[in-house]
């Protein structure tokens, strides 16, 4: 039978470790944010070193595995000598991992704005730094952002990954209670209401900064 | 009165790969003038055109704005500093087939934007100036609109209006009414009439033949990257000699026929 006492009692405590979802995500996001303009700075580079280098990181970070990645980050940091707590671990990694797909969704909205847009700017005597952050930039970001929305939805679920470096997020959390309640069918239904739930938020949000930036 | 520039072109070569895009072809805009440039599509006029504010790099051959060199240090030498280009930039408007508005600015936004990033004047009197400037093209109503909202022929005098506020002292119109529907063609070239008619230099790639006729000085005939001929309107488009000419006008004619 289905406890529905059970259900709903495990909110709280799956609430409390949405606290460690949500660090891990934001803060990933972020990083991967900072990162991600970086690599995509380097990828459109005109000097074939930083080119090379941005290809290689897009590519070894898209072709392994993000469980594969933390547990590389998490036992690799402690033998060259950082000894960073299991988080810090988790939200580099997380972080790292998004820049390398954050860095395809900007590159990808730089080369969809038309040349014209560029070449006016040109035209009237405007310098390269302003080109970027008055004409390219403003476009570019509007234009990523539904793909920045979908990168952000896509690394909330991907925190689940970081219980396997013992982060009790919602699902180390989840399997915790379930062992404890022998009840895993309400325990994880309550999981999913709640990963649900953030996701739900995050698309709504995203829609809303879409409405208002739309041109 | 405008100040007005004038350009020389001499020799200029431009490939790109094996393709042989401009033929040395040498040509002047006298200063105060309207020049149109006509021929079939790929004959190289807009390239040429683009090569005038550098938008595309040439080869070889000069081409000389107020006996300045644009692009090159000297002829045939290093490229110049860019900050040097976009100084000579400046005083060059173009207007683009596309229009090419920034689609993120209101009309107003597109046409201070220069006016503060380049000019360096403040933002009150950027607008003051620009909400001239869209006046003067007959949109003072439409500058709080973003370029989304407005017509493609609205669009275009933006741009114009973008152009002139810059106060150049050329103005270079690539195709200016070839993304337009027909009927919105007409307030972009009445536009355009009356800058002429203020002496503006002005170069205009065209298909618009009615406005090469009466409202250019000299109509450039250009095919397969060559300038076939330069002259007044009427002995380019009524009594042509060049053969080739005669050809383009007949399949012009035929076309507007249907």
């Amino acid at each position: 039978m289905f406890s529905v006492s059970t259900f709903l009692d495990s909110f709280a405590p799956l609430a409390m470790a949405a606290r460690y979802t949500l660090l891990v995500s934001g803060l990933g996001i972020a990083l991967g944010l900072v990162i991600g303009a970086l690599i995509c700075a380097a990828r459109m580079s005109s000097n074939p070193v930083l080119r090379g280098f941005g290809g290689l990181w897009v590519s070894f970070l898209r072709g392994v595995p993000l469980l594969v990645q933390l547990l590389l980050m998490y036992y690799l940091l402690p033998v060259i000598g950082v000894n960073v707590p299991a988080i810090a671990a988790a939200v580099i990694s997380v972080g790292i991992c998004a820049s390398a797909y954050i860095s395809e969704i900007w590159r990808g909205a730089i080369a969809a704005l038309p040349k014209g847009q560029t070449e006016a700017a040109q035209a009237i005597g405007m310098a390269p730094t302003t080109v970027w952050t008055r004409v390219i930039l403003p476009q570019a970001v509007v234009m990523s952002l539904p793909a920045l929305v979908n990168e952000l939805i896509l690394l909330v679920k991907a925190s689940s990954l970081v219980s396997i470096v013992g982060i009790m997020e919602i699902t180390r959390a989840s399997q915790a209670q379930a062992a404890t309640t022998f009840r895993p069918m309400e325990v994880y239904l309550a999981a999913a209401c709640i990963y649900l739930a953030i996701n739900l938020t995050l698309a709504a949000i995203g829609r809303y900064l879409e409405n208002r930036m739309a041109v | 009165m405008v100040q007005a520039s004038s350009v020389q072109i001499r020799q200029v070569d431009k490939f790109y790969g094996p393709f042989h895009a401009l033929k040395k072809v040498s040509m002047d805009v006298l200063p105060g003038k309207v020049t149109c440039l006509i021929g079939p599509s790929g004959s190289g006029k807009s390239t040429l055109l683009r090569c005038i504010n550098f938008l595309e790099e040439y080869d070889a051959g000069e081409i000389r704005i107020d006996d300045q060199l644009i692009g090159y240090e000297s002829p045939g030498g290093r490229k110049m500093r860019g900050a040097k280009l976009r100084e000579m930039r400046r005083s060059i408007g173009m207007v683009f087939q596309q229009f090419n508005l920034w689609p993120h600015m209101t009309a107003l936004q597109n046409v201070a934007e220069g006016l503060v990033r380049v000019r360096g004047l403040s933002k009150s009197e950027a607008e003051s100036r620009a909400t001239e400037a869209l006046r003067k093209v007959g949109l003072a109503d439409k500058m709080g609109n973003h370029p989304l909202r407005l017509s493609g022929g609205q669009q275009q005098r933006v741009a114009i209006a973008r152009a002139i506020a810059m106060e150049p002292k050329l103005m270079l119109f690539d195709e200016p009414t070839s993304a337009l529907d027909p009927e919105l063609v007409g307030e972009v070239l009445n536009v355009m009439k009356a800058l002429a008619a203020e002496g503006m230099t002005m170069v205009v790639v065209t298909h618009e033949m009615g406005f090469a006729a009466h409202v250019a000085d000299r109509v450039a005939f250009m095919e397969k990257g060559e300038l076939v001929a330069v002259d007044e309107p009427s002995r380019i488009l009524h009594s042509p000699e060049d053969p080739r000419i005669q050809g383009f006008l007949r399949t012009y004619h035929e076309r507007n026929s249907f």
